[in-house]
């Protein structure tokens, strides 16, 4: 993932002092929990869980359902009404940073997160709230690219939280008080936790960040009712020097130097400690075969390659597990020994796709940070196909220099950690995209215990056009279908419905809805903060809503905010 | 200037006996010889420590006295310093209100120059929004000119060692953006 994020915008820095006091609102030094509303919701139960897919009132996981598709079955909100879209209402947060929060509903109630960890629950339909949890932050934290938390998710009567300074804590989905707190990782050692945890079977699956921090990256599984660790997979496993890979996925050449890399294994050793390999969004879960697909970030440091030979296992890959124990089924590497943080981040789709000889197989697909949407066979994760790139690429991969060496995509991606939408009956994923043109630069040091570790550093191209782009891809062919430009690079998330639409938002505050079929923007609304989180959709009686976070970004500085907006039809 | 520094590392010295046993409070008393009882430092080089992130605060103590960042002040006073003395004077000048040095704002041809440099290499990705800070990285505005554009050519010629990634970003940056940038931080 990257880190330090090569802000372009800094509009909103400098329009005035923000004040210490402001910021003790969102930091507490001790638990606070107000409640202020009933939460009258019915257990969530596995079997709720597993057809999440097929349900048009809730909005259950992070991504719409366990295969991770984005798309919402609702199709009241459509191509020919969406234009009577308004807002149903507006509930601020207190906390004004950062907002990456996707939001779930269970029930007519719904849970969103900000900055530093804070949760809340609302009644769907008017907004109100029920309840807070702002958590009390450890004093040390170490996170990159901003105090962010992209979610939770409810099983039974617990609400799942992974916090900034890396605990994993179960809440009373009624009243938000805390049931059990576990330590996942110390933070002084570079770990913190910003993704929604995954919860299936009785376990909460959970990685870590810390990609540029030397740490050793991990999925574990915990109990959902205890807390107590099931298993842990180590991202870097302590052989991970593979198979002295030259060539990308996509078969362009690397430029590594494989004799200096084998020299310095023979006097370093295996580099698996502090080689990073952080995960950052949610695996997908296949309930028949009961594995589970995650992709795992750069290794560390990220630009500096002189300290970590080998191919960096499983760092920028797709990975598959066993939900159950937690063991190695298969894995795909997509950059071997990345020094450009061009690595694995927005979360994998399970679809059925077409193999290499036209037939449907089951499949995964995972955008990447390169701008090409990747298309595998979920049986042994080996590569289909990759789609057009989505974004300009020149001098790939020039390797990084100490005065800094241009190529495109620019660090950020391609890709960043906003999850894909899908839309199966038309064979289609939709990605939003960053285009920043960066020179990358190199620079050997130790890892200074807990600080941010790059191995050099990443600097936007000041005068360089920026912009972004969303771009329509047939999975089965690997051909952009359409694609619209916008402004500015796109960080956030997208949603896809059965009313023919997508809808994603952009920094400037713009969130609109774009005919799923030929990208014409068909609605949109500004929201005065940069709109820079995934959408989610459900109904309350019959009324289908479309809710979304405008709170800005800290890695691309886009104006913050603090509202969740809903809308509805008139 | 050399006097000021001269009379704070008296001050520090004639502490530094009572800096083993006693107190947050009294151990605080020691800091304010430098830092100032006010919170204000009784020099600008010399960094504000009220309302600076715990975070920060704890890390530079214990980097301190690992000698990862090198201070002769500095290194002898948090040699004898706990893991837990480090975080509770952190946590106790964090809590302190942040001093208003009364520098002035930065002209806008300033500011303009300042806040591209900033977008280039990216400092709010860190330092967060208006430059407050959180957790371990440091609240930058309103913090003392001189002492940001110390810290700054430290980090540049890598006089401070402790967060070489902080380097490679000043090196990244031209020299004139970064004087720009610390009177621009400096006025916030």
């Amino acid at each position: 993932m990257n880190r330090k994020g090569l802000a372009v915008i800094a509009a909103a820095v400098g329009a005035g002092l923000l004040s210490s006091a402001a910021i003790a609102q969102e930091i507490t030094n001790k638990d606070k929990q107000s409640v202020i509303g009933n939460v009258n919701i019915a257990p969530v139960t596995q079997d709720k869980l597993n057809t999440a897919d097929k349900s048009t009132k809730d909005f259950l996981l992070t991504n719409g359902n366990y295969a991770q598709t984005r798309f919402y079955p609702g199709k009241q909100i459509s191509r020919d009404n969406v234009k009577n879209l308004r807002v149903a209402w507006i509930f601020q947060t207190d906390v004004k940073e950062s907002l990456e929060t996707s939001p779930i509903v269970v029930d007519g109630v719904m849970y969103v997160t900000t900055s530093f960890s804070h949760v809340y629950a609302l009644d769907a339909k008017t907004g109100k709230q029920l309840w807070h949890y702002a958590h009390k932050m450890g004093p040390i934290t170490v996170y990159c690219c901003g105090p962010n938390n992209r979610g939770v998710q409810v099983l039974n009567d617990r609400v799942y939280l992974a916090t900034l300074d890396s605990k994993l804590m179960a809440l009373n989905a009624k009243t938000g008080e805390v049931v059990w707190s576990t330590n996942i990782a110390d933070p002084e050692l570079g770990y913190s936790e910003t993704m929604a945890p995954t919860v299936v079977n009785d376990k909460v699956l959970i990685g870590t960040n810390g990609g540029e921090y030397g740490i050793r990256g991990f999925m574990r599984a915990y109990d959902a009712k205890t807390g107590k660790l099931v298993w842990n997979f180590d991202t870097t496993p302590e052989n991970s020097v593979g198979v002295w890979a030259t060539k990308d996925a996509t078969g362009r050449d690397m430029h590594r130097d494989i004799q200096a890399e084998k020299d310095m294994l023979a006097k370093i050793g295996d580099p698996y400690a502090k080689l990073g390999g952080g995960v950052w969004q949610n695996p997908a879960v296949d309930l028949a075969t009961k594995r589970i697909y995650f992709v795992v970030g750069n290794p560390s440091p990220d630009l500096d390659g002189s300290s970590r030979p080998g191919d960096n296992l499983y760092t920028d890959s797709l990975v598959a597990l066993d939900l159950d124990t937690g063991k190695y089924v298969c894995h795909f590497q997509y950059i071997a020994h990345d020094v450009w943080d061009l690595d694995a981040v927005s979360p994998p789709v399970l679809l059925n796709v077409k193999g290499k000889d036209g037939k449907v197989i089951p499949g995964v697909i995972h955008a990447g940070k390169t701008g090409h949407i990747y298309v595998h066979d979920r049986k042994d994760c080996s590569l289909i196909r990759f789609s057009e790139a989505m974004v300009p690429q020149e001098n790939m991969w020039t390797l990084p220099t100490k005065d800094g060496a241009r190529m495109l995509p620019g660090a950020n991606g391609g890709v960043e950690w906003s999850p894909i939408a899908t839309d199966p009956a038309q064979e289609l994923a939709y990605a939003i995209n960053l285009h920043q043109p960066m020179t990358y630069h190199v620079q050997s040091s130790p890892y200074p215990n807990g600080k941010l570790w790059l191995g050099g550093a990443f600097k936007v191209i000041p005068g360089e056009q920026q912009s972004g782009n969303i771009t329509a891809v047939n999975y089965n062919t690997g051909k952009i279908k359409w694609q619209v430009k916008t402004p500015e690079p796109m960080i956030g998330g997208i949603l896809a419905t059965a009313g023919g639409l997508v809808f994603t938002g952009e920094g400037n505050g713009k969130f609109a809805a774009y005919n799923s079929s030929n990208g014409k923007e068909l609605w949109s609304f500004h929201a005065g903060a940069g709109v820079n989180a995934p959408p989610s959709s459900y109904m309350i009686g019959k009324k289908q809503y479309i809710v979304v976070g405008a709170g800005g970004n800290t890695q691309l500085d886009y104006k913050r905010g603090n509202n969740i907006i809903a809308f509805t039809l008139d | 200037m050399l006097g000021k520094l001269m009379t704070c590392a008296a001050v520090v010295l004639m502490l530094a006996s009572a800096a083993r046993a006693e107190t947050i409070e009294e151990k605080a008393q020691v800091c304010a010889g430098c830092h100032g009882a006010d919170g204000k430092p009784i020099d600008k080089t010399i960094p504000v420590l009220w309302g600076q992130t715990a975070g920060y605060i704890y890390m530079q103590l214990r980097d301190f006295k690992s000698a990862a960042r090198k201070s002769e002040i500095m290194e002898p006073l948090v040699s004898e310093f706990q893991r837990d003395d480090m975080l509770a004077l952190a946590e106790y000048f964090s809590q302190k209100p942040w001093p208003d040095l009364g520098q002035p704002r930065a002209p806008k041809d300033v500011a303009a120059k300042a806040l591209a440099a900033s977008a280039s290499i990216g400092c709010p990705a860190c330092h967060l929004d208006r430059f407050q800070g959180d957790g371990t990285v440091p609240r930058l505005a309103g913090q003392g000119r001189d002492y940001l554009a110390k810290t700054i050519d430290d980090f540049r010629t890598r006089a401070r060692a402790n967060n070489p990634g902080m380097s490679d970003l000043m090196q990244a940056a031209s020299p004139e953006d970064l004087t720009a940038l610390a009177d621009y931080l400096a006025g916030l």
